[in-house]
């Protein structure tokens, strides 16, 4: 006992103080004064641009969304796991789906086999979906689903779903993933090449407009990019860049900015440099509103308003010592909220190694609980601004950000960037860059490169199993629905939407939705829009 | 400094997963290490990876999972090098592989498992080693 | 066609791009040419893997037995190298009929790589129809790629303006099929004519062969169609004009300065590495064999 408290002090005099710089490379000043402040009003909430938050009265009004994420192995098994985070309080679910459903491949494909099921739930044609939500009413719940390639079939089938329950389409919220951008950046989970993929968005976020004007039909991510190793300002950066570009998108076909900007949101990640993930928050109202406003001429204030959710955790946390996750998690939901999220997804401290145990969920949702209910710091909106050092941190983010942005434009834009690969490229090399400070110790991570103690792990008792035969039950529900419904009624649904598809201005989801009823799968739509588009090859530069 | 010179050693992403950063970071320092990298890009499966280790001869396989799929498109990749004719090919993972999972990888004669938090330099080092000649014989 | 013992030529070609000068030359057999030759050269990001992966495609539908050999630039300072063109050409890859080699350009500083003559010397022992080799795209590979083709397929992209300048100087006019991929992209029509333009100055009185320039781009067929047919036109045409002993002598003589400017680097890796004496000893022994006149 005393051994390990003695050997743990020599480790702490060893290093020295953390460099006064933030992740970004931005310098931190001994002492911030209002000098270093560019504008000594930081505004009003609720007003252009928004530093202060987007709501007059923050947090008090409503707290934001709780989200976890779920969902794994079969939808039985998944719907069951809903049900009990739902009694749990959780106000909104969130929908993982296995790598086959994301990528377009029916359980029975080759490529599928070895991954039915494993990093979330298979939703191979709406009757899995319809038991998902089986005995949970779509109108009272929010679902987030996880899905990028294949999101306009999922909301095409959570629409069909819909139907099937009787709510009316208008009533769903929720949210789509639907940012295939960053896919080709970070996540991988692409399919068709970029450009028609990008008319399969803006026929998602055009159609829901309409139909569905209370889901967000797009949740444009940089967590993805961050995780992976990019800056806080180069995530902010590389998202607001697609942002626009899917606007421009959205302009090319006809949408009305003040409409459509309304259900745009995004999602990022919080890591640790408290101050930075609050100023990154803070800046990135800034500049969407502002570029809104100069660049589209957007005056409404809904419409440029900077909604986002955020997930605590990610790779910030370590495999080593994982109990001191909690307390990272802790840290990072803080500068969440004072950085003025909606939504709110804390990760499970171990998460970086195995799928969260029950246990482990449940500190993830109570850490969140114990900031909203007992740290007080949701009482009163925007706590932090006007500080000295917030403020100029805001104003430099700001700088920072815009600078990578510019960048971006001067390469040509972020489709011919990601073309290129060229994005990709900077990002491993920033990533490689990130890793080797980490080895260097320049950067210090408690427990994983610094403080660390014989055995490294802990021991947790229970972990959470997959069901060995899920990927089986999947296969045999897939076979039989197939045997199951009027395959000719498929076949004349695929034909409409590979016509549909083969034309530039037609909405695709009307077709994706007929497709879903009739219980064609989601293997079954990718194919057929692969064989007008193609597929998207990978340029990969390193 | 380890050095990996002349050494032909391949990166390759099985299955779909699509999370690619942790094998572009590997390749970068193999590469700075002196190795000559063959990276594949996403979704390549077991069958693929073979032909391209015997077609390119490396002297290495390097397999980057984090769906949890690596037991099986581990085990399915040894199985299609073996049926090449090329079962002496080292084959090392990296990713995310629980504890648990690793025993029964090196038994199933992975020569390595590198995860995230091993350092860069290491890996390097631990690679050298056993693809240097003394090793091997 | 005998199917190929891939596992075999995957190890003879390591042996030999590993080779030292002697094991090189213990080695040596008297290979006849056998696959014809195509080169692909061109700056860095004009395409050519893809622009490889799409063109062997055609010739694999057409029956051949293909090899792609591409190479990449190995560091000078680390010797490491990302050997990144193959994933270009993925889509073909399982056609059995196809053998694609990697390698780095190790010490060769010609846009090839070091043991590059031994290695295709090899593949002609092994049953393909053709060899199309991808130089490493940077510096002027014309010249040495030049000497151990038969077609050499020069591409650029509407970017490479600058390149097209550089290269008036005597480059441009070696290759016998001239690519502008990418040619969706503004200034493909300009840099177009300024090629055709070069070309016409520089034809040789009497040469029966002009070059056809083509356009290519991501999404169209018809300009590969038009590349395959170049090239086939330009096979047709070497098989009736073709002086084999030229090209027999320019191999070797590309091979022999190779296998000199290899035991230079032997030489001088030997001598420099030695501890047993100081660099300055090392130098002056060097010097002096100079002197002696090597290979005299």
């Amino acid at each position: 006992m005393t051994a390990t408290a003695k050997s743990m002090a020599d480790d702490d005099l060893a290093l020295p103080p953390p460099m006064p710089r933030t992740p970004s490379g931005i310098d931190v000043p001994v002492l911030a004064t209002p000098e270093m402040v560019r504008n000594p009003d930081p505004g009003e909430p609720a007003q252009f641009p928004f530093t202060r938050g987007i709501f007059p009265d923050g947090f008090r009004g409503r707290l934001w969304t709780f989200r976890q994420y779920s969902g794994f192995g079969t939808a039985e098994e998944s719907n069951a796991r809903y049900r009990f985070l739902l009694d749990q309080g959780q106000t909104g679910l969130s929908v993982a789906l296995d790598l086959p459903t994301q990528c377009g491949y029916d359980p029975d494909d080759a490529m599928a086999r070895a991954e039915v099921g494993k990093v979330g739930v298979s939703l191979s044609n709406l009757s899995e979906m319809e038991i998902l939500f089986d005995g949970i009413d779509l109108s009272k719940i929010s679902t987030s689903f996880t899905i990028n390639g294949t999101a306009a079939i999922i909301y095409a089938m959570y629409c069909a779903c819909a139907d099937k329950q009787g709510v009316p389409r208008a009533k769903l919220t929720g949210t789509i993933q639907n940012d295939i951008l960053k896919e080709y950046v970070a996540r991988g989970t692409w399919i068709f090449p970029v450009r028609p993929s990008m008319r399969l968005i803006a026929d998602t976020i055009l159609f829901s407009n309409d139909a569905t004007p209370r889901f967000n039909p797009i949740s444009i991510a940089g967590a993805h990019v961050r995780d992976a190793g990019s800056t806080a300002v180069e995530e902010m950066a590389y998202t607001l860049a697609n942002g626009f570009a899917y606007v421009d998108e959205l302009l090319r076909r006809g949408g009305d900015a003040t409409k459509f900007a309304k259900r745009l949101s995004f999602f990022f990640y919080v890591h640790m440099d408290f101050f930075e993930e609050v100023a990154k928050f803070r800046a990135g109202r800034r500049v969407w509103a502002k570029i809104l406003r100069d660049r589209y001429g957007v005056t409404d204030d809904k419409a440029m308003h900077f909604r986002f959710g955020v997930v605590c955790g990610g790779s910030s946390l370590t495999a080593s010592q994982p109990y001191n996750n909690i307390v990272r998690v802790g840290i990072e939901t803080m500068a969440a909220v004072l950085g003025g999220a909606q939504s709110i997804f804390t990760c499970a401290y171990d998460e970086a190694f195995q799928i969260p145990t029950e246990f482990s969920a449940e500190i993830a949702l109570r850490t969140q609980q114990i900031i909203a209910y007992e740290s007080g710091i949701s009482k009163t909106v925007d706590p932090l601004g006007g500080s000295f050092f917030v403020e100029h941190l805001t104003d430099r983010m700001e700088d920072e950000i815009v600078k990578v942005m510019d960048e971006i434009d001067a390469y040509g834009g972020v489709v011919r960037a990601i073309e290129d690969g060229w994005l990709q490229m900077r990002l491993a090399e920033r990533a490689t860059e990130r890793r080797r400070k980490i080895d260097a110790v320049d950067t210090v991570i408690v427990g994983q490169n610094a403080f660390r103690r014989e055995s490294q792990t802990d021991d947790f008792g229970e972990v959470f199993r997959l069901d060995p035969q899920a990927a089986a039950k999947v296969i045999e529900k897939f076979e039989a629905i197939r045997d199951r419904r009027d395959n000719a009624a498929v076949e004349a649904s695929l034909d409409k939407l590979a016509a549909a598809a083969a034309k530039d201005d037609e909405n695709l989801m009307p077709y994706l939705i007929d497709c879903c009823h009739a219980y064609a799968t989601v293997g079954e739509m990718v194919a057929r829009l692969k064989q007008g588009w193609g597929e998207f090859q990978e340029p990969v530069r390193l | 400094m380890s050095n990996l010179k002349g050494k032909r050693i391949m990166i390759a992403k099985p299955g779909l997963d699509g999370h690619d950063i942790g094998a572009k970071i590997i390749a970068l320092a193999l590469r700075d290490a002196g190795a000559e990298v063959i990276y594949t890009g996403l979704r390549k499966t077991p069958g693929f990876i073979a032909r391209v280790a015997v077609d390119e001869d490396v002297d290495a396989v390097g397999l980057s999972l984090l769906s949890g799929s690596h037991k099986e498109l581990v085990a399915e990749t040894m199985r299609e090098l073996k049926a090449l004719d090329a079962g002496d090919i080292p084959v090392f993972v990296g990713g995310t592989i629980p504890v648990e999972d690793r025993a029964t990888l090196i038994e199933a004669g992975v020569v390595g498992i590198f995860t995230a938090e091993m350092r860069l330099d290491d890996v390097v080092a631990e690679l050298a080693r056993r693809l240097s000649p003394e090793q091997a014989a | 066609m005998r199917p190929l013992d891939r596992r075999a030529l995957g190890r003879a070609l390591s042996r030999i791009a590993n080779a030292s000068v002697a094991e090189s030359l213990a080695g040596m057999q008297g290979t006849s040419p056998n696959a014809y030759r195509i080169g692909m050269t061109g700056p860095p990001g004009a395409g050519k893997s893809t622009l490889i992966g799409r063109f062997a495609r055609r010739r694999l539908d057409g029956g051949a037995q293909v090899a792609v050999v591409a190479i990449d630039p190995s560091s000078p300072l680390t010797h490491g190298a990302i050997l990144g063109d193959r994933i270009r050409m993925d889509h073909i890859a399982d056609n059995l009929r196809l053998f694609i080699r990697s390698l780095a350009s190790r010490g060769a500083n010609d846009g090839l790589a070091d043991n590059i003559a031994d290695v295709l010397a090899t593949l002609d022992s092994y049953p393909f129809d053709e060899v199309i080799l991808e130089t490493v795209g940077v510096g002027q590979a014309e010249h040495a790629v030049r000497s151990l083709v038969d077609t050499l397929v020069l591409v650029l992209i509407p970017e490479s303006g600058d390149q097209i300048q550089a290269m008036k100087a005597g480059m441009l006019e070696m290759a016998d099929v001239y690519v502008i991929n990418k040619a969706d992209l503004p200034g493909a029509d300009k840099i177009a004519r300024e090629i055709r333009a070069v070309l016409k100055l520089k034809q040789r009185v009497g040469a029966s062969w002009a070059p056809p320039v083509i356009m290519t781009g991501a999404a169209d067929a018809n300009g590969i169609a038009a590349l395959d047919e170049a090239v086939s036109r330009h096979q047709a045409y070497l098989r009736n004009s073709t002086n084999t002993e030229e090209v027999q002598r320019r191999r070797l003589e590309y091979h022999l300065k190779s296998l000199m400017i290899r035991s230079v680097a032997e030489i001088l890796a030997r001598e420099t590495n030695s501890t047993a004496e100081s660099l300055h000893a090392a130098y002056a022994r060097v010097v002096e064999s100079l002197r002696k006149g090597i290979g005299r």
